[in-house]
């Protein structure tokens, strides 16, 4: 008994150590690693902002985290939505910017933790080329067999990947038609 | 002289990457930029360097039954750590090394290092061990994505440094690369003539001193 409780002792000692040291680098470098997020959210809506003046954000609802409106001349012409979603390594973050309609301007893949060579194709640019001018007159793609040819064998081997990815900007789709244009 | 045994003795005669084979996930995944290499090398280098300092300091106490669990808790630690101060300082890295990153952890030079040394030496040797074996890691997965990406993409990229983007173009061959070099199958084909290079290389040398 005293053999266990030992062990265990040393055990729960060692991973005391090791979290206090985790804690303390956590303390040190959380400020900076919040500041570098902050920044790639800010690079990304200004890459899907589609050349249109970033507006407030909102708060979204579901699985739409937020959702900012983009103007043109005063007006309102679409919206930008990040979307979560779940692919297989894992939570997976889509940041897309649509117009009034629900159509697709621009899409970018986030935080994620797929695999390199498979479902990180995903966040390369011509991977939602599959998406853009998707989402009012043609429906957004949902599952491979959607898809040509050439895109379904290039998403082939990632395909939780990409139902991850498509359901999410779909639903980003459907809640920028819900809103219809108005803030 | 024992001393600078330990610290050469990985980086030719037992290689962890082209004589003992470990860690060869991270050496295929990693190395298709020289600069991921070095990122990757480096990191190895510290985790395995304190991971194998912290190993050999408690190894009088940690009791052999939980040994395992106890290094992987100490190798996790550090792991954590340099995925943080990366994550802070060096987010390039920190995303071009992506889930390569916390893999470090199931990394078979790290544990494998820790069981085989650090657990049954001094501190001062498993210190040497770990930096040595760390450099000749960081040295197999420099060379190996040095000649993917050169021969399989034309380039070789570094660290943007002032107004040097990082990244040096190289004529001609960038013009018509090699590009299987650059996916896992061009990895394994390189990895298979490296090693099979550093076979006969020691080979010979054991023939000369006979």
């Amino acid at each position: 008994m005293t053999k266990y409780l030992r062990t265990g002792l040393i055990l729960f000692a060692i991973c005391a150590v090791c979290t206090a040291l985790c804690a303390l680098v956590n303390e040190v470098t959380a400020p900076a690693i919040a500041v570098n997020v902050e920044s790639e959210r800010l690079d990304a809506l200004d890459a899907v902002s589609h050349g249109y003046e970033i507006g407030e954000q909102m708060e979204g609802s579901g699985n739409i985290s937020y959702v900012i409106p983009l103007y043109e001349n005063g007006s309102v012409a679409g919206y930008i939505a990040q979307m979560l979603t779940s692919g297989y390594g894992g939570e997976m973050t889509v940041i897309a910017s649509y117009s009034t309609d629900g159509t697709v301007l621009e899409a970018q893949m986030m935080a994620n933790s797929e695999t390199p060579g498979l479902g990180k194709k995903a966040e390369e640019d011509w991977y939602m080329d599959m998406f853009r001018g998707h989402g009012a007159e043609t429906p957004i793609p949902l599952s491979k067999s959607e898809l040509s040819s050439e895109d379904a064998a290039a998403v082939s081997g990632a395909s939780i990947t990409f139902g991850g990815v498509s359901s999410a900007i779909h639903e980003g789709s459907e809640y920028v038609k819900s809103l219809g244009g108005s803030l | 002289m024992s001393h600078m045994k330990e610290l050469t003795k990985g980086l030719f005669k037992e290689n962890p990457t082209f004589i003992i084979m470990l860690g060869m996930c991270p050496t295929l995944g990693v190395s298709t930029q020289v600069s991921n290499a070095i990122g990757m090398g480096l990191s190895v280098i510290f985790v395995l360097t304190c991971s194998n300092v912290f190993i050999s300091l408690c190894r009088r106490i940690i009791p052999d039954a939980v040994r395992i669990p106890c290094y992987i808790v100490i190798i996790a630690s550090f792991v954590t750590i340099v995925e943080m101060v990366l994550h802070a300082y060096v987010p390039a890295i920190y995303e071009a090394l992506g889930v390569y990153l916390p893999l470090i952890v199931v990394n078979c030079i790290i544990l494998g290092r820790a069981e085989a040394f650090a657990g049954k030496n001094g501190v001062l040797d498993s210190a040497l061990d770990g930096i040595g074996m760390g450099i000749g890691f960081t040295m197999s997965l420099s060379l190996i994505a040095l000649i993917r990406e050169v021969i399989g993409s034309g380039t070789i990229t570094l660290f943007p440094i002032g107004s040097f983007s990082g990244v040096i173009t190289l004529p001609v061959i960038s013009d018509s690369p090699v590009r299987v070099l650059t996916l896992a199958a061009g990895a394994l084909l390189l990895m298979g003539y490296l090693k099979a290079f550093f076979q006969w290389k020691t080979a010979r040398g054991k023939e000369v001193k006979a």
